[in-house]
């Protein structure tokens, strides 16, 4: 197995069936946290933080859409189960030990938003030698460059002073959602012949 | 094609795992040597085998948050790298000298006012031990450029910053191999929670004097990031200290002159354990090239301008 996709087809691009997955992967990831943040953005804004709700849904939204047209897609009979298990991981689990519903809810969405937008990196994934005029790279590129920026409203809201309270429950979150994430991606990328290093293999 | 490394060691802190690696003789005098922000241990290579070579034991790692060892997600302090390097240190037997550059050197210095009792010898290079308003404006700028920008980002502002054209011009058309790797193992939010660590920093000046192991202090002639009178700072508080300019050198001197600072971390050691080590807080400067001679500060000049102007001695 190579840390990498490949081997690249001769014009240097990833091969359809890598696409086809890790494309899928990420659709899934991205298009729950799009969904959940849709249904925490109000019609009408009432406070400054919910602007970054309409950002985040939006920026989920188009790379979503990104995704769906740079992928080479192929046939795969086994994203069936696959879309299913991931799925089902992100389904919404309220933090423990903190009693507020609804703020466990934001935790445990700002955590699972956490794990995706810092834990995968899709364009690490791409060799020295892959072709730079390759949508799919170039939509890999962006979207681990955007995560980098939608991970910031995170980072605040989970540092907040709201949250200092509950700061173990927060790293408690935060550590699950960010193990199960990185499980899936591994077993993912394991599937398409790509293995990261024995760090990622942490449960 | 491969970024994994076969059964690496690692220490345990809590349920977070630090990738170390320990090299040459176990009875040997020990050099534990800590990354930068950006770095990852393999960079300490050619330090490696240099003082390997020169009978010393190498201890390398990758802190908290980089290269192999485990990314707390959000939450990580600079104590928690300080316990990490003390699970380090409790491998080694024997004398223990600690040097680190510039993130990796303040670690070193938490290192040696914690547990200076297990040090024989301390090396802070780009170092500092307080936040005046240059550097921790520009920490503000570079966590900016890092959150708006990226990693890639940051190296663009790092590089130019801190090695000198002499490294650059030759690596000019091939940046982005050059910074592959840095990239590939720095993750935008392990780097961020690092320097976010700073967002509580004490300074350590008050404790300085605690320090009490022989402790030579590496400043590059040219670095603006970590300007001299940080570095004065030290010499000034640690009392058994010397300061050696690097001549022509930058922030990151570790990776530009790599042959040279391993000479001068191995003659400080042998120097050290052979009882010839008098730091005096005494100025000096470093020979151009590895196995030359050092020289004192020319006597009355002021050793924190740039240009030859006289200064009072401290």
């Amino acid at each position: 197995m190579s840390a990498f996709f490949g081997p690249l087809e001769s014009d240097g691009r990833v091969p359809a069936r890598q696409q086809t997955r890790v494309a899928s992967f990420l659709v899934s990831a991205h298009g729950a946290l799009g969904r959940r943040f849709a249904l925490a953005l109000p019609v009408r804004l009432e406070t400054a933080w919910q602007t970054e709700l309409n950002a985040q849904f939006y920026n989920e939204s188009e790379i979503i859409s990104l995704l769906l047209r740079a992928t080479s897609w192929t046939p795969d009979l086994a994203l069936g189960y696959l879309a299913a298990a991931w799925e089902t991981a992100w389904f919404p689990s309220p933090a423990e030990g903190i009693p507020d519903p609804s703020l466990a809810l934001a935790v445990d969405l700002a955590a699972l938003a956490h794990a995706v937008h810092a834990g995968i990196r899709p364009a690490a994934l791409l060799p020295a030698e892959a072709n730079p005029n390759d949508p799919f790279a170039m939509a890999l590129r962006r979207v681990e460059f955007e995560s980098g920026r939608l991970l910031q409203a995170q980072i605040m809201f989970l540092k907040g002073e709201g949250l200092v309270p509950f700061r173990d429950a927060v790293s408690a979150a935060l550590e699950r959602r960010h193990a199960e994430v990185r499980r899936l991606w591994r077993e993912m990328l394991e599937s398409v012949g790509i293995s990261r290093d024995e760090n990622d293999a942490k449960p | 094609m491969t970024r994994g490394i076969a059964a690496m060691p690692f220490l345990s802190h809590g349920s977070y795992r630090i990738r170390y690696e320990l090299d040459g003789p176990a009875d040997a005098p020990a050099y534990v040597l800590v990354n930068g922000l950006t770095q990852y241990a393999e960079l300490w290579a050619a330090y490696r085998d240099a003082l390997i070579a020169r009978g010393f034991r190498v201890a390398t790692f990758d802190l908290l948050g980089q290269g192999e060892s485990d990314k707390p997600a959000l939450f990580i302090s600079q104590d928690d790298q300080v316990t990490a390097l003390h699970l380090l240190i409790q491998q080694l037997g024997g004398p223990v000298f600690l040097s680190g550059i510039s993130f990796g050197g303040l670690i070193a210095l938490r290192y040696a006012i914690a547990h200076g009792d297990r040090l024989a010898g301390l090396v802070p290079m780009s170092c500092f031990a307080e936040l005046p308003p240059q550097l921790f404006l520009l920490g503000n700028a570079l966590r900016t450029g890092l959150i708006l920008g990226g990693t890639s980002y940051l190296q663009d502002l790092l590089l130019p910053m801190n090695v000198s054209d002499h490294w650059l011009a030759p690596v000019l058309d091939k940046l982005d191999s050059v910074k592959r790797q840095g990239w590939l193992v720095n993750d935008v939010y392990a780097l961020q929670n690092l320097m976010e660590s700073f967002l509580d920093f004490q300074p350590l000046t008050p404790q300085l004097a605690s320090i009490g192991v022989p402790t030579m202090i590496l400043n590059g002639e040219f670095d603006f990031l970590t300007p001299r009178a940080l570095h004065e700072t030290l010499r000034v508080r640690i009392p058994n200290s010397s300061l050696v300019i690097i001549p022509r050198a930058y922030h990151a001197f570790t990776l530009e002159k790599p042959a040279l600072t391993a000479d001068l971390l191995a003659r400080f050691a042998d120097d050290v354990l052979a009882g010839r080590w008098h730091g005096n807080k005494a100025v000096w400067i470093a020979p151009e090239e590895a196995g030359g001679d050092l020289v004192p500060f020319p006597a009355g000049y002021d050793h924190l301008r740039a240009v030859p102007v006289h200064g009072a001695v401290t």
